[in-house]
Parts: C-alpha cells; structure tokens; sequence
C-alpha cells in the first residue's frame, strides 16, 4: 500500500527545511533506514531516512525546495503501484498544517487528474427539518448591538458588496474607532512584510480605512525619510526578496542572494535578542604574557608526548594537539563562571534561572554564517579535552554535520575574532543566556611594569551582559576573576 | 486550417465523431429524431445513424435517464439529451442516486460512462421554471463531472472527452449560445477535462466565468480596458473538477477576482472558487473576493425585470471597480 512520506522533523526547532539533494530517484528500492535525502535545517544539514521498506515511486519536490514540516515529499509503495490518488491528495496539502499553496510545486496533479471512483465516499447528508433561516435572521440582526446602517433590500447585496471592517463608520473612508487594529488585506500584510514596512497606526483607502495595496507605496515613502534610531542598520532591504528592482533611477541592481536557512535564523535569532534583550558591555584589557608563555609550554609538552608514543612504534606518528589561547579562555571562563554563577544565567519573565552546569557556546564562522556549538561541562574538563572537542565541533559545524541538539542549550558564549586581526568589539548576546565574552587578538603593547616601559602582550576582552539578569557589578565580579585566572594562568588548570 | 462552425455544429460534429469512431454511442432524448433535435443540435443524425443509434423518447425524462444508465452500466455508451437542464430535475434521482454513485457502490463493478447534455441557465423569456442554472446544484454531487464551454472548440473538444470519459459527464450548453460561431481546428480531437482556460491576460484583476457569463466578461473587461483596467478572463470549462492551479496562478498576479455567473448566490460554483482562492491564495488576496450572480429570486417573466436579475456587463464593471478600491464603488451605499 502506498503512502505519502512528510518532511519529519528532524531538529526541535525546524519549522520547514531545505530538502539539498535526494539521495534516491524515482524507481529505487528502498531499505529501512537507507538515506533517502539531505535536509538543511536552520542550523544543520540533517540526514532524512526510510522508516520503511518499498520503493520510491514519486518524488514530490525536487532537490533544493524549500518544504515545510509535515509537507508530502515523496511517495513510497510497492512497484507500478498506481500513486494519483495520492498524488493528488498530497498537491491538495494531504495532512500537511500548512497547505503549500504559495511554495512552488511541482507539476502535481490536482484534483483534474482524478477519477471520480477515487474520490473520497459521500458524506451522510441531513436534510435540515425545517429551512427557515431567513426569517430566523431578521430577529437576530435585529438584537446585535449596533447593527451597520445597511441597504437592506438590494438584490446586489448578497454577493456584490462587501462589508467595511468593524469599527468602520457607514460612510466608507470616515474615521472609526480602530482600538488599535489596523485593517489591511491578507496581501497587503505579505508585501507590508516583505517590504520592512511598518503597518502600525497607517490609515488606507479603503472602505473603513483598509490599508490596501496601492497604499504601499505612500506608506513606504512615509517610512522612507525617518532614519533609523541608534545605529545605523546596514542590513535595511534594498530589494523585496522578489528581486523588485530599487526606485532610484540608473542605478546598477544588486545581486539578489536568497536567503539561507542559517541566514534566516540568524536574522531572526539576533534581531529578537537586540530587541529584546537590554544589552551592556564591560570592557577589559588584560596581561597575557603568563599565558601565552603556559600555552606554549603546554604544545612543547603535548608534541614530545605524541614523538614519545610514535617512538614506541604502535601507532603511526600523528599530528600534536595544539592547545589554542581560545581553549584556554573556554576554560578560564568555565572557571570563572563556577565561581559567579550569576553571569551562568538565564532570564525568565517569572524568574532567574541559575544554571548549575557550565556549557559554553563557542561561535564557529562558516562559509554561509556563524554556529554555536556546545562544549558541555567545560568546568569538569580539561584544557586538552576542551581543546579537541572544539576542533571536533568546528569540523564539524564546517561540514553542517552538526546535529541541532549540539547547537542548544549553551549557558554562556565566547565569540573570539582575534584571528582576524579584530583588537576588541562587542558581541550580541545569544538568547536565552545571559551573557557572551567577545575576545580580540593577542597585541604587542608597550606596558609599564614597576616604573619601566616595557614590551608585553595585552588581550582585550568585552563581556556583553542581558542586565535582566547580569548587573554592572556582578560582570564586574566575575571579569576580576577571569583576569585573576588568565594573569595566573595555572590556576585555569588547577580550577 | 480552422473552420468558423457554430456552436450547435461543433456538438454534433463531437456526437457524430464518436459515434463513427465507437459503435457504442448512441443518442436518446426528446425530439433528437425526426424532429431533428430541439435546437438542431442533432440535425440529419437520426439519417446517418438510424433509428437503432438516434432515439426519440417519450417526455418521460426519470425514464429515459433510466434507461441510459443502466444501457452504461452494461457496455454501452449513451448521451442523453435533455431538452433542457430544467427538465432534468424530474431525472435528478436517476442522475443523483445511480449514475453518480454505481461505480463506488458496485465497488468498481460497473461504470457509468454517460454523457448528460443540454442547455442550461437563462434563455429569453422562458419563464421561472424554465431559467435554471442547474450546474450549481450537480457540480455538488460527488462521482460526476459538469463541464460548460463558452466557444464551440471547446464543446466539440469537451463533448468528444466526456463521452470518453469512463464516468457521467454533464455539459451544460445554453439555448443563447447554440448560433454562437468560433473557430474550430480541423484536426481538433478531445479538450481534457479539468483544465480552465485564460482567454485574456490581465494584470489587475481575474474575471473567472464559464459558458455563456464568459462572453459577458469579456465584454466588460474590454470596456474597464478603455478606462485602464487591465482584466484577465479565465474560463473555467470544467466545474467540476475545477483547475486550482489556473485560479491561483492568476489571482497570485492580480491579488482581486470577480465571480460571474448564472444562477443564485446561496452556494453554487462561484462560492466554491471564493472557498478555494481564499484558502489556496489567502495572502495574495488584496479585496474580497466578489460573486455577480443571478439575483436571488426566481427569473421574472418581463423582459426588462430578466435582464436586470442576470448578470450584465455593467454589473461586471461595478464589482472590478469594487475589488479596485476605484472611486466611490466600494461604499455600500453608491450602487443601487
């Protein structure tokens, strides 16, 4: 019996993903658990297996369709098995929550492609016992409240005339209570959003003030000339992501990148947490003469352990772990966070949520963007541990070969952009926790050491703190002992 | 090369196609014979194919169709012509409860490959009882199918598929549209079922008619084009089952649509189309959707009063302008 395959959910976030490449064609035989195709979900390309055994009769989207969850991807059955019924069931959404009417499809059969002995069995019909809706209606129009002045008696009415919004006045575009909510076409809400426009407060032209379509442009021009409090968001469209072409005349177009799942969740991800999360940023400079000294007497150790072991002869001569100043700070600020659980926390609107494990998210970049990977327990582990697992996850988040659970749940994040040259800068916080560290790079500076100018090397580091939940000195505090930690830095390792 | 025909010739042409093409077909009905059919759809047939292949019934309509559904269910493959759809409803238990429903109830022993046909809707001054718009209540009915073309390639097209159709098939001509000429191909064979076609592309707003309402839109979407109204017609031919992917594809483009048809409001094809652009196009939608209908009461005799209950090209006009927000239109109270 054939049956129609849904795109599962396969991280607990995903709400629709980007099925990349099938792994079967039409026609192949499939195994319980064979990969059947790769999904892009918000953060990881996941793999999407068989449940079942049969074969692959129809695939429903094709590589590179944007499906969401729950929508029929492809149908599976026992060969030559006649699929239009489900295949029409499956164009028509099947199950699906959301039907996938705007989504391209493709060339799916609709309901024309069916014949009638397929269609569903009748429905038992009642026939209602007395048909007497219509004088029932006089009276109860008659009770309602405010009843809209009406021209009752036209013919017309039952079809050629729509009712203004309620609230409106009888008199088309006059004014009306609008107690805050604005009338706007399904279509305009669409575009309104596409477009970044603000339909809060705008008054249209249609009947009861609807905002409709040809008010967009005015609405747009009105948002136009109000620049952009606070900082300047560079990320303003220029373009719908139809690719509508600017309205400024003789300019080049832009290139029109879609937008990656990835993408979107990070816009989605950091604009929640820039609106809503009230930020503040403490900013330290600190020695790191002690630990970039510690670190490299760590490496001396780890390379002459792994010569020791390839000299035995076992084992083929591998490359040494290289402990990174990074690893170091993982730890140093799993330390530190033992000691100020305050800045290991999370705001809730009923509560503070104090974290009694210390899983720090570290910002891996890849090509497409940024993840967020989790070092679990970072306080009970070591530096060299630390430093293996984040290389694994790195490699990993590189290949979108992370699974999504590895990317929840941190408590506290670090974001280092000192391997691009970067002294010092602030990061955003990434919700739900309470506060990430933003490391630049390692410089040569002049110091002052008893009275004398001397070279060392100075780390700069900003903590940006949610101050729901982190006060000044409470980030403070817990900055004294990351500093107290990395100026001494065998205290990273003896805890 | 394409022949200018008439409508009425485009239908006998399909019936006398698939009459040559497929010994099964026959023809049965009220005055299809000697009389040589009531409208001539059936002209010189009875000559060509005989008694035994073109019968004259009795006016005995819950007979006939009977008849005709039970000659299906054994292998034959009947059209039946009912002088008109409004005389259908004496057979609507005939058509309801057997041809709609055999083949599911047989658990697929028997089909009921018929062709029902007739003309359908408003002719001019036949009277309350003789105006129905019957499609509204058999487009309903699950296990058949109701096509109405509005050109004659498509009745020839639409009629030769239904009696190849495997299951009842119910075309509604119009008595208004059997003179109608239009082009058709030579080699023309069969118009599938199920697809709508656009017989002019627009970009502001989506005119959805069928049969004879099809010609009235597009002579309202040519007047709203001398005022800078670019109106696209879709027709939809098949009603049941209706092409989605057409509709949506249009109203995507226009975000407005216009329903015209004959026949009341309550129900019917055109709540259908509202039900289904709602769903399947709801954020592309910029106006509600709107329905020119036949009035809501029974066809008045006075030439004048029938004219102003069916649906008109002015009508058609006011409601585009409606679904436009243009000028005054869309209160309530500016259009008697």
């Amino acid at each position: 019996m054939a049956k129609i395959l849904d795109m599962p959910k396969l991280s607990p976030t995903m709400e629709e993903g980007v099925l990349t490449a099938w792994h079967k064609k039409e026609g192949d035989e499939v195994n319980v658990d064979d990969l059947l195709a790769e999904v892009e979900t918000d953060k990881a390309t996941m793999e999407f297996r068989a449940f079942d055994k049969g074969v692959l009769l129809k695939l429903l989207v094709a590589d590179g369709a944007e499906v969401k969850l729950g929508q029929p991807v492809a149908i599976l059955g026992n060969a030559g098995e006649d699929v239009s019924a489900l295949l029409s069931q499956a164009s028509q959404g099947g199950g699906a929550p959301a039907a996938p009417a705007a989504a391209p499809q493709p060339a799916a059969p609709t309901e024309k492609s069916l014949s009638v002995a397929q269609t569903s069995p009748p429905q038992a019909v009642r026939a209602p016992a007395v048909v007497r809706s219509a004088p029932l209606l006089e009276p109860a129009q008659a009770a309602a409240p405010a009843p809209r002045p009406r021209e009752r008696g036209s013919l017309l009415d039952r079809t050629e005339r729509e009712g203004a919004p309620r609230g409106a006045t009888g008199n088309g575009n006059g004014p009306r209570a609008r107690e805050g909510r604005v009338f706007a076409s399904p279509y305009v809400r669409r575009a309104a959003r596409e477009r970044g426009i603000d339909l809060q407060g705008a008054q249209g032209s249609g009947p009861g003030g609807r905002v409709v379509a040809q008010d967009l442009d005015n609405l747009a021009k009105a948002a136009a000339p109000q620049p952009n409090s606070g900082n300047g968001h560079a990320s303003e469209p220029v373009t719908t992501p139809s690719g509508a072409p600017v309205t400024a005349m003789g300019l080049a177009l832009p290139e029109v990148r879609p937008l990656s799942m990835m993408r979107k969740t990070i816009a989605r991800r950091l604009s929640e947490s820039k609106k809503n999360v009230p930020h503040f940023y403490l900013t330290v400079d600190v020695d790191v003469d002690k630990l970039v000294l510690f670190r490299e007497q760590i490496n001396r150790e780890l390379e002459s352990a792994a010569k020791a072991k390839s000299r035995k002869g076992t084992e083929p001569e591998e490359k040494p772990l290289k402990v990174s100043v990074n690893d170091l700070l993982v730890k140093a600020c799993a330390v530190a966070l033992v000691r100020v659980p305050e800045c290991n926390a999370q705001f809730t609107p009923e509560a503070i949520l104090v974290h009694k494990r210390v899983d720090i998210s570290v910002a891996v970049a890849v090509p497409e963007g940024l993840v967020t990977p989790v070092v679990r327990n970072a306080d009970q582990k070591s530096v060299v541990a630390i430093s293996s697992e984040v290389r694994e996850l790195a490699g990993r988040a590189r290949a979108k070969k992370l699974k999504a659970e590895e990317m929840l749940d941190g408590t506290f994040s670090i974001s280092n952009l000192g391997m691009f040259g970067i002294d010092n800068f602030a990061a955003v916080i990434n919700p739900p926790e309470g506060a990430i560290l933003a490391v630049g790079q390692v410089r040569d500076e002049a110091v002052v050491r008893e009275g004398q100018i001397v070279a060392g090397k100075k780390l700069a580091m900003t903590l940006s703190c949610d101050h729901r939940v982190v006060d000044g000195a409470v980030g403070a505090a817990f900055l004294a002992e990351l500093r107290s930690l990395i100026e001494h830095p065998m205290r990273i390792v003896t805890g | 090369m394409p022949r200018t025909i008439r409508f009425r010739e485009a239908l006998r042409e399909a019936m006398i196609e698939e009459m040559e093409r497929d010994e099964r077909v026959f023809l049965m009905g009220e005055e299809v014979g000697h009389y040589q059919g009531a409208y001539k759809v059936s002209e010189g047939m009875l000559e060509k194919f005989g008694e035994k292949r073109v019968i004259d019934t009795p006016i005995a309509e819950g007979g006939f169709t009977g008849i005709g559904i039970g000659a299906a269910m054994v292998g034959l493959r009947p059209i039946v012509e009912f002088m008109t759809w409004n005389f259908s409803a004496v057979a609507f238990d005939q058509i309801l409860n057997n041809a709609a429903k055999l083949r599911q109830m047989s658990g697929g022993q028997f089909n009921c490959p018929i062709v029902f046909r007739g003309p359908n809707g408003s002719a001019k001054q036949v009277g309350s009882q003789h105006s129905h718009a019957m499609e509204h209540i058999y487009a309903t009915v699950p296990g058949l199918k109701v096509i109405a073309p509005a050109y004659p390639a498509d009745a020839k097209g639409l009629l030769k598929a239904a009696i190849r159709d495997d299951n009842p098939v119910l075309v509604m001509e119009s008595e208004t549209l059997y003179s109608v000429k239009g082009e058709v191909p030579d080699d023309l064979d069969v118009v599938p079922l199920g697809l709508a076609n656009v017989v002019r592309l627009g970009k502001d707003v989506t005119l959805v008619a069928y049969s004879r309402m099809t010609h009235v839109a597009m002579e309202a979407a040519a007047q709203l084009e001398k005022e800078g109204v670019s109106v696209e017609v879709i027709d939809l031919r098949s009603l049941r089952p209706l092409d989605e992917d057409t509709l949506v594809n249009s109203v995507e483009k226009t975000h407005r649509c216009v329903m015209v048809h004959e026949g009341w409001p309550y129900g019917g094809v055109g709540a259908e189309v509202a039900d289904r652009l709602q769903r399947l196009a709801f954020d592309s939608l910029d106006a509600p959707i709107l329905r020119v209908t036949t009035l809501d009461v029974g066809m008045p005799y006075n030439a004048k009063l029938e004219q102003l209950c069916i649906p008109q090209p002015d009508r058609v006009v006011a409601a585009v302008k409606r679904v436009l927000y243009r000028g005054q239109a869309h209160n309530s109270e500016a259009v008697a």
